[in-house]
């Protein structure tokens, strides 16, 4: 019989030793003292159902050897202390196989029957005591942690640790599985640990439950592990982020770091710990707003680009207008905004909310500055309350003013967006979808940011040639991002022309399988010493230790590692030979290469 | 006055003097062994046992372990009598021997824990 005692016994006695042993890999302390906590709980507070039970078993055991009873002849017979013990045990566990050795005098069957009850009270009061145990929360807590540890240490690949799990970080943690990449999730609000779980990501992904604030959490959780590649903060409480940014910063200072930051006090503080990625979605509005008023496309192009994965190609919004803009909001917002929209050229009236004074609601808008504001003659306004509500009616009370103003909303809660569409946003601003892009431009590839960080200074016409050509090489998806370096190592089949100088990037990029034809890529920067070429051209010169940023169809991806790997790809593409592939043929066929149509 | 330490401190001795009892006689001699006083021994060592339970420091740890050999021991001695007279059969001078010299291995361990438990006392009276 599967004995669910003997099941729980096993739990919580010889699991720990195994528990403490695998923990140990964890490099800094603290965190296997924290996992054994819980069982030292559970034995502690187990001692007295277990002695309960003990003198319950041996005062059963020593009554019932002591009974008077009779063998079959009706000689005086005790029963022995050995062959109570038998009975009792199988009495006490339910299994009950009878009298033995002979049928009970009735003076020991008065001694059973009060033995029965009291095991079955001994047996209540500890299976009892066990079960509201295993409810404790520390102990259920300290059982979570270990299974974490468990998967973290079966995890193979590099992970990145992702700080907190609100819609921002679910935006992110969507797109990185998509992309393959393996994370781990902290966050210290149960619920959305357990979402972790449903939100059913192609690979396993660890949560754990914690507060992110506890250093000893957080290298449970994956700085302790050198397989941990980077940190990202994005917890809704900036100064929790900021704790996570110094920590990693002390701890692990190889380790990349992007923390999300709601003001520019703290933003100056993640600065101050090494170099994290710090992003601050309400600075990043007023950027996003200047790149739209420069250049729809160079926004539509930067959007795309940072999107999730095989995202289709957003819609180009249709030019801001030029004129009075009257921005609404908190102080520090509108001093960023304004400033960021005087540099444009634009001429700004600011509407700062009234300072949260005592008895007064928070967040409230002077009403009389508004007025004075003169919205009718605004070419534009900007809703950038942090209250959706204020928003709302903001924008509303434009419309019914002045039909023809540009509307601008921060929408903060992601769920409210549908009031806004029906209130007719020309613009709409939800910080978590901004998070999701900054951190993934800056996850996506190293040189993405490069290449982003000089989009702006295009002109409109460049930017929208840009998405033509990707969309005409790659489809209306977004493209997959490559890194190459055309190094001795990753290129070592075109080492030879690119240290003469003489080859040119429009040769690399022709197809295997037809040279007259490009592979779907476009390259998208080059880096040479420092400086780099925008979004180079075929006739661009390579040469050695060139990086460039490519992006395109996987299958381009192939084609491309096959020319810079294979010396016979290699060959074809670049000059049009067919070279033999096999040795032999190479020997045979020696000065008399076919040379095809060889550069059109 | 510590009621845990009393109750700890009681049944450490009581599980020493039972086994001591037991232990003590001619170890061939069934007749000066009581199997009851073994019986008892044992109860009082599970119990040593459970008190030990979940205790995290250096001492409670090595108390925990002698207690857990002492029980081994009086268990092995419990069941070698159990095997020896379950046939209604007398006790034979050479089990009675060995049940005694299990239980005497019990006592050190025993012996050891009481010098322990005192030892914690003196140098807890010390500070």
């Amino acid at each position: 019989m599967g004995n669910p005692l003997l099941i729980m016994w096993r739990q919580i006695f010889v699991d720990p030793q195994d528990g403490e042993k695998a923990d140990r890999q964890v490099s800094l302390p603290e965190t296997h003292e924290q996992v054994a906590t819980g069982i030292l709980l559970v034995l502690q507070r187990m001692r007295i159902p277990v002695i309960v039970l003990i003198v319950i078993f041996a005062v059963s055991v020593l009554g019932l050897s002591l009974a008077p009873g009779e063998d079959f002849q009706g000689r005086p017979a005790r029963m022995g202390l050995f062959d109570s013990f038998y009975f009792m045990s199988f009495t006490a566990t339910t299994i009950g196989f009878g009298e033995i050795p002979y049928p009970f005098t009735t003076a020991q069957r008065m001694w059973v029957t009060f033995s029965i009850f009291l095991s079955v009270i001994g047996w209540a009061y500890a299976v009892g005591s066990l079960l509201a145990l295993m409810q404790n929360r520390a102990f259920r807590q300290a059982l979570a942690r270990r299974h974490f540890a468990r998967k973290l240490r079966n995890m193979r690949e590099p992970f990145l640790l992702l700080i907190g799990y609100g819609n921002a970080s679910k935006r992110v943690a969507r797109s990185l599985d998509e992309m393959d990449r393996r994370f781990v999730v902290v966050d210290g609000d149960e619920d959305r640990v357990a979402e972790v779980d449903l939100a059913s990501y192609r690979a396993d992904t660890p949560a754990l439950l914690g507060d992110v604030t506890d250093t000893a959490r957080i290298v449970l959780a994956g700085l302790g592990y050198d397989r941990c590649e980077g940190v990202i903060a994005l917890a809704g409480d900036e100064q929790a982020n900021l704790d996570v940014a110094m920590t990693t910063a002390l701890l692990r200072p190889d380790l990349r770091v992007i923390a999300r930051s709601n003001s520019r006090e703290v933003t100056e503080r993640m600065r101050a710990f090494g170099a994290p990625d710090v992003v601050d979605p309400l600075d990043r509005f007023g950027d996003h707003l200047r790149i739209l008023l420069r250049s729809p496309a160079a926004y539509q192009l930067m959007m795309w680009l940072t999107s999730a994965p095989r995202s289709p190609l957003p819609a180009r919004r249709a030019p801001l207008p030029q004129g009075r803009w009257v921005v609404c909001g908190p102080q520090h917002i509108c001093r960023e905004l304004s400033a960021d929209l005087r540099a444009e050229g634009l001429e700004v009236t600011a509407v700062t909310e009234v300072e949260p004074g005592r008895g007064a609601d928070a967040d409230q808008v002077d009403t009389p500055a508004l007025d004075s504001a003169d919205i009718e003659h605004a070419a534009a306004v900007v809703a950038a309350s942090k209250n959706d509500t204020t928003n709302l009616w903001l924008v509303e009370r434009t419309r019914r003013t002045n039909a023809d103003a540009y509307l601008v909303a921060m929408q903060n809660r992601e769920v409210n967006s549908p009031l806004f569409t029906a209130v007719g946003v020309d613009f709409g601003m939800i910080p978590a979808e901004v998070v999701e892009h900054e951190v993934l431009a800056r996850l996506a590839n190293p040189l993405l940011m490069q290449f982003l960080s000089q989009v702006p200074h295009q002109d409109d016409g460049w930017a929208s040639e840009m998405v033509e050509r990707l969309v005409d090489r790659s489809g209306t998806l977004k493209p997959d991002l490559w890194r190459i370096q055309l190094t001795a190592e990753e290129a070592p089949a075109l080492t030879g022309p690119l240290a003469a100088g003489e080859l040119r990037l429009g040769d690399v990029m022709r197809s295997p399988n037809d040279r007259q034809r490009s592979v779907d890529a476009v390259p998208l920067i080059l880096l040479r010493d420092g400086d780099s070429v925008l979004a180079p051209r075929d006739e661009q010169q390579l040469q050695l230790d060139d990086e460039l940023l490519i992006a395109g169809r996987p299958s381009a991806w192939s084609a491309l590692v096959a020319t810079l790997t294979y010396d016979v790809t290699a060959a074809y593409v670049v000059d049009g030979r067919i070279v033999p592939s096999g040795w032999m043929w190479r020997r045979l066929s020696r000065g008399d290469a076919r040379h095809e149509d060889v550069r059109q | 006055m510590n009621l845990e330490k009393v109750v700890f401190g009681f049944f450490v001795l009581l599980a020493a003097t039972l086994n001591f009892g037991f232990f003590l006689g001619d170890p061939a001699d069934s007749a000066v062994h009581n199997v009851y006083e073994l019986f008892a021994a044992v109860v009082v060592n599970l119990i040593a046992i459970a008190l030990k339970l979940g205790d995290r420091t250096q001492i409670g740890a090595v108390q925990l372990a002698t207690s857990l050999v002492a029980s081994l021991q009086l268990i092995t001695a419990a069941l070698v009598w159990a095997y020896a007279t379950g046939g209604g059969d007398e006790l034979t001078p050479e089990t009675t021997a060995s049940v005694v010299s299990l239980s005497g291995g019990a006592l050190f361990a025993n012996i050891v824990s009481v010098v322990l438990l005192v030892s914690e006392t003196i140098s807890f009276q010390r500070r």
